[in-house]
């Protein structure tokens, strides 16, 4: 690939990246002027405006501002369409944006819109998937197509979901369009963190799909995260904690590709490499987190996080402290998945034989069954015991489930070390 | 150094009923085209024109006659012009070779501006 083509290819990413974020923006101040239940008219207008507007730019370029100018000219597209539509609404009343100082007060407003909006999507009522689906396509401005892509699913499936949740959401317009108050803000609140983290984990898992939109979805996951903990009312210890971990964790986004694209473990990654100014925030919110009696698997999470991005290399890591939080955290959740990497920090804190006699247990578990870190764990400690042929075994059983190229390559080369 | 005229035409409804993934795609391809050109000093400026049709005037018979363009039973309509630096039009056609235009549609006319020094 050329230079030319990277730069045009990095150019059509910054153009897309715009048009979700200004699409959120404005789904955002639409439905906090329309109500929850408008949802669905909200998004239309903010399409349409939005390609219109971005439509002239294929002949006369990208304005010096892009965001302010498309914010601008979507939001007057979007009143004239209210207007021009039959349907009464509180919004065509207002008066014209275009004679009042519009840019300044629709970004001053932002912050509230968009928490509202992301609690929307969060709605108790929907399926955690369908939450999750609602806030990629509606917050964050994801398409159809690029949903599907990374959550491995037909655009089909992914469109019904985002019916389905908007069917339900209109089925509850006065409990929807009801102003958040913070008893609402804090019940809702786990749900949307819950979501926040789950988006992360789609954009982290180095699974199959654009690792560019798989980026950028983590990317997203931690805006929102931040935007939380930054609000008051919301900003509680377990949205800081979140807000702590999706640094920590983010912190590493680009030591983990290799520049063949291949994937780079934790052990093995060049630590100069690591994001210090993530590291410092992610540090900053987990001490804020730390402030209250609270206690979340965000902040256990993060605390291992921080175990590890405070560390100089893979070995020298508080392996101690990571067993510790590993244990209060399967008090919280007991997860298999959370097991298996209890028996790794158990493994490196130098009790290999004890985490292999836990990892022997869950072999018949159900889940872990196609789980590929699994069958990695066990192959790691084998090896650290000197039982190299059946830490081939296990890594070829790693390998049976699948994954990305990249994760793929990192097993054949582990496989073929094993000797 | 001369200036020439992209006449970019496409089918009526070429843009009618696309997803927005699909028209984000031919939309992202035309911009960064044109700001690629426009890095490097080529590109001059453009309009795209308004897809609600026009007005058709004729003077054919004395009168004006004014009355509606009838899109929907042209084969394409023009859909705006850019307009581009070139040393000839053999220059010209190769820098319009890499236009996005024949990508996503089918048809451009060249044509010089007349520049009279």
């Amino acid at each position: 690939m050329t230079s030319t083509d990277t730069q045009a290819d990095d150019l059509q990413q910054q153009i897309v990246r715009i048009a979700r974020r200004e699409r959120g923006r404005l789904v955002a101040s639409l439905v906090a002027r329309l109500g929850g239940a408008e949802l669905a008219l909200a998004e239309d207008v903010a399409q349409d405006a939005l390609l219109a507007a971005m439509s002239t730019w294929t002949y006369q370029g990208m304005p010096d501002n892009p965001a302010a100018w498309l914010a601008r000219v979507a939001h007057n597209r979007a009143i004239d369409r209210l207007r021009r539509s039959n349907r009464e609404s509180p919004y065509a009343e207002e008066s014209d944006t275009r004679s009042s100082d519009d840019v300044i007060g629709f970004s001053s407003e932002i912050e509230d819109p968009e928490l509202k909006l992301i609690f929307l999507c969060c709605h108790a009522r929907l399926r955690e998937l369908d939450q999750l689906v609602l806030t990629l396509k509606v917050v964050s401005g994801f398409t159809v197509r690029e949903i599907a892509g990374v959550l491995l699913d037909s655009e089909t499936a992914i469109g019904q979901r985002l019916a389905r949740a908007k069917r339900k959401l209109r089925e509850v317009p006065e409990d929807v369009d009801a102003p958040p108050t913070r008893f609402d803000i804090q019940a809702r609140l786990d749900t949307a963190l819950k979501t926040i983290y789950l988006m992360f984990s789609v954009g982290y898992s180095p699974r199959s799909g654009d690792s560019v939109v798989r980026r950028d979805i983590a990317e997203e996951a931690l805006r929102l995260s931040v935007c939380l903990a930054e609000q008051p009312g919301a900003g509680t210890p377990n949205a800081q904690a979140l807000a702590a971990l999706l640094n920590l964790q983010a912190s590493r986004l680009g030591a983990r590709e290799g520049d063949d694209g291949s994937l780079i473990v934790l052990s093995k990654q060049d630590r100069n490499r690591w994001d210090r100014e993530r590291i410092a925030q992610g540090l900053g919110y987990l001490k804020a987190a730390q402030q209250a009696d609270a206690l979340s698997r965000y902040h256990l999470e993060a605390g291992i996080a921080a175990a590890h991005a405070t560390a100089a290399s893979w070995n020298d890591c508080d392996w101690n402290a990571i067993s510790r939080c590993y244990e209060l955290l399967l008090d919280l959740v007991y997860s298999p998945v959370i097991v298996v990497n209890a028996c790794v920090a158990q493994a490196m804190r130098g009790e290999p034989d004890l985490a292999l006699e836990t990892l022997d247990l869950l072999a018949g578990e159900k889940s872990l069954q196609r789980y590929a870190p699994y069958f990695v764990a066990r192959a790691e400690v084998l090896r650290m015991l000197g039982r190299e042929g059946d830490a081939a075994e296990a890594f070829s059983a790693a390998l049976d489930c699948g994954g990305s190229k990249p994760v793929l390559k990192h097993l054949e080369q582990r496989l073929a070390a094993c000797v | 150094m001369a200036t020439y005229a992209l006449l970019l035409n496409h089918a009526p409804d070429r843009y009618d009923g696309l997803t927005e993934d699909d028209f984000m795609a031919v939309i992202k391809d035309y911009i960064a085209w044109v700001e690629d050109m426009s890095a490097k000093g080529i590109y001059k400026g453009g309009h795209k024109l308004s897809t609600v049709p026009g007005k058709i005037m004729d003077s054919t018979g004395g009168d004006i006659d004014v009355h509606d363009a009838p899109f929907a039973e042209m084969t394409e309509v023009l859909g705006g012009l850019m307009l581009i630096e070139a040393a000839s039009l053999d220059e010209a056609t190769d820098i319009a070779r890499t236009c996005p235009h024949l990508v996503h549609n089918t048809r451009l006319e060249i044509r010089e501006v007349d520049d009279v020094d």
